[in-house]
């Protein structure tokens, strides 16, 4: 490098040359505001009674940590929905996976259709699904009454229980083709060699699959399992558009409270601060995250 | 004697068990994916039905599965009554913007990133944090000052969004691409009296372009399915499909099933299409190199 100081200075300016209209307008974007946000946070600031408005300090995040049920409430339903919906698609997506790793005809064909759920946008999901848990017209009471397992029109919305229960059916239906993805690229690394060797000596299938496939299947899972779930702290859409929260206030999400408090009360400042409660909560899992990356990268090694 | 004689049997039997077996295990395999089939791609055949079915066919008992006579009435319903080909437009437009301006400003980034390892692995972290920032910690600072400046509904204050939004997933994307590229080739049109840029513009983009076609279809369809700022952001000229298909929400749990119906249809469309086109890239695009390495 030493050799040529003519390329070298001219070298210097051009990295951040090229990287500047990207970064500036993430500034401008994001992290501005970001900063604005903030600084509302802290102040009064409610559209619905005026365009006034005055610093408070920290009051929004201790009424948001500590007073507001409401908000707090969805930081349960939030959980309530996110367990079991990482449990299934979990189980179901190995499942998959597995079957799709055996020696199958057209695999890659059935793989590409079964992973067009993961592609549609919530809203559409959620909208096909809703169509079809449909009192009258839908093709879940349908179906129920021609094979005559229902007598009743059903309402599958009725209870806040059954509600969970039917955003997490439609939560797996959306996003099990997505953990599917990952496992099977997961299994389809596993040196086949293992496998062999194991069948020379004599290992039944069972044993296969709980002494190779699952340890060395380990770090993927919990890889899958991690993006899950920082998405789904984000479910917004799927929410309005299957329950709007509903009934009551059972299946109100914290972003879908969050989107309530600043679009339909108007209480800008204080949908900040539960945002910014969010962000935190994020950033923690985000930074479990990268955490469980370089542990894996430091085993790879 | 004997020996010699039950040793084939035994042999033959074990054959045979180990066929059926195998031949059983090959059923289960087949009928366990006709079931995952069924229950992942059956809402989508429904949903194309019911978009083709006559209005007469949903007050039916025994319920019609497969309309007899498939019309496209509930489509020039949804294109006319409803203004669907607007906001399929609409749709089809901000997408596309997006897609362009978030490739142009990000390729150059990806690219310093690649070759001088600029800003080191903490740019990198950076990026990943920004792409698993909430979107809802974004909208209302974002509303705010739209509303000052007078850029809610304008396709230009959806773009500018969309296009920053997507930047931390592009440059991810191609940085990956443009590391697989090799280095002498650009540096022999360098030696030729080629800028870095042109280098860039000239002898990089024409042959990562597959690379490049592969992160703008991931942008389009990622902006095609948003819905939060679509939803705050847009007003009655600028809505997407996204956006539309939530007004047939209104009418309680039996709702308009038909133009409903047909508008899910058209919002789903790209996702068919990707799905097909990305196939060995749908775990790095939908991970966003999660799963890398």
């Amino acid at each position: 490098m030493r050799g040529w100081p003519i390329a070298v200075k001219r070298k210097q300016w051009e990295p951040l040359a090229f990287a500047a209209p990207s970064l500036a307008l993430i500034a401008l974007v994001i992290l501005f505001p970001l900063a604005y946000s903030f600084y509302l946070s802290l102040q009064n600031f409610d559209l619905s009674v005026g365009s006034e408005y005055e610093f408070i300090g920290g009051k929004n995040y201790v009424e948001a940590l500590f007073k507001d049920q409401r908000f707090l409430g969805s930081v349960w339903n939030t959980a309530v929905i996110i367990a079991p919906s990482l449990a299934v698609e979990l189980l179901l997506g190995l499942g998959i996976a597995l079957l799709l790793s055996r020696a199958v005809r057209g695999r890659p064909i059935i793989t590409a259709l079964l992973a067009i759920p993961a592609m549609v946008s919530p809203v559409m999901a959620a909208m096909a699904w809703r169509m079809m848990f449909g009192v009258k017209f839908g093709a879940i009471n349908n179906l129920g009454r021609q094979l005559g397992l229902l007598d009743v029109y059903f309402d599958w919305f009725a209870t806040p229980w059954l509600s969970i229960v039917s955003v997490v059916l439609v939560e797996v239906w959306h996003n099990t083709p997505f953990m599917m993805l990952v496992l099977l690229a997961g299994i389809q690394s596993i040196p086949q060699e293992l496998y062999d060797a194991a069948r020379a000596d004599g290992a039944t299938p069972w044993q296969r699959f709980w002494s190779i496939t699952l340890p060395l299947l380990k770090f993927t899972m919990v890889v899958g399992v991690m993006i899950r779930l920082i998405d789904l702290t984000k479910l917004f859409g799927l929410i309005f558009v299957l329950t709007y929260g509903g009934p009551g206030s059972s299946t109100e999400t914290v972003a879908f409270d969050t989107y309530l408090v600043g679009f339909k009360d108007f209480r800008m400042s204080y949908a900040a601060a539960l945002s910014y409660v969010i962000v935190g909560g994020v950033l923690v899992l985000t930074l479990v995250f990268l955490w469980i990356q370089r542990i894996r990268e430091a085993r790879a090694a | 004697m004997a020996i010699a004689i039950e040793r084939p049997r035994i042999v033959a039997r074990r054959a045979r068990r180990y066929r059926a077996q195998r031949g059983l295990a090959h059923v289960l395999t087949y009928l366990g994916l006709a079931a995952a089939l069924v229950f992942f791609l059956g809402p989508f055949f429904w949903i194309v039905t019911t978009s083709l079915k006559g209005n007469e066919d949903f007050f039916a008992f025994p319920p019609v599965w497969i309309p007899a006579e498939p019309s496209l009435a509930h489509y020039v319903g949804l294109f006319t009554r409803s203004s669907g080909a607007r906001y399929f437009t609409n749709s089809l437009v901000i997408s596309s913007l997006s897609m362009i301006a978030a490739l142009v400003v990000s390729l150059p980034t990806a690219y310093a990133i690649a070759r001088w390892r600029f800003g080191g692995g903490l740019l990198s972290v950076f990026l990943l944090v920004l792409r698993m920032l909430p979107a809802i910690a974004l909208i209302i600072p974002i509303y705010i000052m739209y509303k000052m400046l007078g850029l809610t509904n304008s396709y230009l204050g959806l773009v500018a969004v969309y296009t920053v939004v997507y930047i931390p997933f592009a440059v991810w994307l191609l940085v990956g691409f443009l590391r697989d590229f090799p280095v002498e080739i650009e540096e022999a049109a360098m030696i030729d009296g080629c800028s870095r840029l042109r280098a860039l513009i000239q002898v990089v983009v024409p042959i990562i372009a597959p690379g490049m076609a592969v992160v703008a279809l991931f942008a389009f369809i990622a902006t095609w399915n948003e819905f939060l700022f679509a939803v705050v952001l847009t007003g009655i000229e600028t809505k997407t499909m996204m956006v539309l298909v939530t007004s047939f929400t209104s009418g309680g749990t039996d709702m308009f099933y038909g133009e409903a119906s047909a508008s899910v249809v058209l919002g789903v469309l790209p996702a068919f299409a990707v799905a097909f086109m990305l196939q060995r890239y749908l775990v790095k695009g939908l991970a966003l190199g999660g799963t890398k390495g």
